[in-house]
């Protein structure tokens, strides 16, 4: 026996819509100069003077402790992988996300698993949460060793890290 | 120090995928309505309501503004309490504070969501208008599109679970045919408690690994669904609840603790450093915090019956250790066992859990009231056969950092 259904009678409704393009958020301040960073192909976090804990992004204050992160470091852009998703592969017209369909849009291939990932950058201690690209979504692991794949082109911006793949050999 | 509180009366709605037969103020209605029935008070008897539900996942950002006179709150004080998936928990609490603190006597409290009213499964633009302020903050910062997509897309609520399942797993040799398992007991459990969403009476763990794979290592059966419905709630001091109920359930100890913030939701990329996302330490305060208030030394032996909020299966386990129900990491030993079973030692989420029905703000409600309904013996066809005195209920939300643990019992002592 499946699923218990119910039918119900539909009463009259009002449509309506929300834009997403109705907001103008404020990034924090910091994100600056992280992304100043990333020219130089460079992570930055933050370090805490209490927990001595160093978070990438980086950020003023300790999440935990409460107090000014004023000293910033930088970390390796090597690192291990916390935990991952594989999605199922990718296909045009099953999935919709934020109201675009991105193999559509073309920025996902028809057929593609995306894998976003949490990576430990050595010297950090948090998540860094981004795409595993180059490997094959069986050859990923928990504990992998990953190193950031650089855009060719550097901006200035997030998109300068396209993402980690495998340490090979 | 805080006046005695009980429960004394529960209400709830049908849940379903699509309540298109009721207007989002008349289904709190009927929620509070029943609970006032059950109770045995009227609405002249209410002297304050907590309302709650997620902003904007039904497409109204502050729906309490025009449901107040649905549910008798003109001439009262009315107070929103919203936050995320604890939104129920959050409104019981505050329920709770408001006849504890001694200024009020009868309060109501309801909690709802009207995912249907959305015309996007689990209202994805809801989330992303309320939830993703930062998410939107580094799109806007140059993350891409791609990025983007993936991160906040594919990891968004059910890949926060994804990434805490993995951790899980990793650590604590589960499996994902204890997945399964869970997902079939919910199914089954849902089928005999008849406000639930997804039920089905004789379900199978193999009926679930038949379903296709989402994310490794969830499949399309293991996936809380997005439920139109609402539930409440009447608080009462003691003197009132003894009057009015016949067995009230007291609220022995409580604690709302906020700790680890999701890396991907979080307001600069880098949370505050938890490495492993199922380590969820505020849920292990909260039940700290709460059983000494209601001077449990020993929760594995003193608690009869859990309510734990698991829009995933893995979250029943996961929670259930963080609780302190079983020994961490090996929760899902148990349930090999059927300790979890209404006829077990431990029986969790008799009602289907919020794996069978997640009308998200009232979720983290329902996990009291079930605790409730359980004590006060009125759970009816999912009534655990043994007597329970007491029981634990739990809620988890916010952007996953907070959760919500509440302590029930027969007596007070």
């Amino acid at each position: 026996m499946p699923y218990i259904k119910e039918e119900r009678k539909e009463t009259l409704s009002v449509e309506g819509e929300w834009a997403y393009g109705a907001y103008e958020y404020k990034a924090n301040k910091l994100l600056d100069e992280f992304c100043q960073g990333l020219k130089e192909r460079k992570l930055i976090g933050s370090l805490c003077p209490s927990c001595g804990k160093v978070i990438v992004l980086p950020r003023a204050i300790c999440g935990r402790c409460h107090r000014k992160m004023t000293e910033r470091t930088t970390v390796s852009d090597k690192g291990t992988v916390l935990s991952y998703i594989v999605s199922p592969p990718m296909v045009k017209g099953k999935y919709k996300m934020f109201g675009v369909d991105p193999v559509e849009l073309g920025i996902v291939k028809e057929g593609e698993s995306l894998i976003p990932a949490n990576v430990r950058f050595d010297g950090s201690d948090s998540p860094f949460n981004t795409l595993i690209l180059n490997a094959k979504p069986e050859e990923v692991n928990i504990g992998m060793r990953v190193k950031v794949v650089w855009k060719k082109e550097l901006a200035g911006n997030l998109s300068d890290i396209e993402g980690v793949e495998p340490i090979r050999g | 120090m805080p006046r005695p509180v009980a429960i004394i009366g529960c209400g709830q709605t049908k849940h379903s995928s699509r309540r298109r037969d009721t207007s989002q103020a008349e289904l709190v209605a009927e929620a509070a309505w029943n609970a006032m029935e059950d109770a045995n008070v009227t609405p002249e008897e209410i002297d304050a309501i907590v309302v709650g539900n997620m902003q904007g996942f039904g497409g109204v950002a502050q729906p309490d503004l025009w449901i107040g006179d649905w549910i008798g709150a003109p001439e009262k004080p009315v107070m929103r309490i919203t936050t995320g998936g604890t939104t129920g928990g959050a409104v019981a609490q505050g329920g709770y504070y408001h006849v504890a603190s001694g200024l009020h006597n009868i309060v109501l409290a309801v909690a709802w969501e009207k995912h249907s009213d959305s015309k996007e499964a689990g209202a994805v633009t809801g989330l992303g208008h309320v939830g993703f302020g930062a998410q939107m903050n580094l799109l806007r910062c140059g993350m891409g599109t791609r990025g983007f997509i993936a991160t906040a897309g594919v990891g968004a609520a059910a890949g926060v679970a994804v990434y805490q399942a993995m951790h899980y797993m990793h650590r604590s040799g589960c499996k994902i045919e204890h997945f399964d398992m869970i997902a079939a007991k919910s199914r089954r459990n849902a089928a005999k408690n008849k406000y639930a969403h997804l039920q089905w009476p004789d379900c199978t763990p193999e009926d679930i690994a038949k379903t296709e794979m989402v994310a490794y290592p969830f499949r399309y059966g293991h996936i809380c669904p997005a439920s139109d419905g609402a539930s409440a709630l009447i608080f009462a001091e003691g003197s009132i609840a003894r009057k009015k109920a016949k067995t009230p359930a007291w609220i022995k100890g409580l604690a709302s603790i906020t700790d680890e913030e999701n890396q991907i939701m979080s307001e600069s990329g880098g949370g505050i450093g938890v490495l492993d996302s199922s380590e969820q330490i505020g849920a292990r305060i909260a039940a700290q915090k709460a059983y000494k208030m209601a001077g449990i030394e020993d929760p594995q032996k003193e608690i009869d019956l859990a309510e734990i909020y698991q829009p995933f299966p893995s979250q029943e386990l996961i929670f259930a250790e963080k609780l302190g129900l079983f020994d961490e990491g090996k929760a899902w030993i148990a349930l090999e066992k059927g300790e979890t079973d209404i006829n077990g030692r431990m029986p969790c989420d008799l009602s289907g859990g919020v794996l069978a029905t997640n009308a998200i703000g009232s979720a983290a409600l329902q996990r009291i009231l079930e605790c409730a309904l359980q004590i006060m013996g009125k759970a009816e066809e999912h009534q655990a056969p043994k007597k329970i005195r007491t029981a634990v209920a739990h809620g988890w939300g916010g952007s996953t950092n907070y959760n919500t643990v509440t302590v029930l019992g027969a007596s007070l002592d």
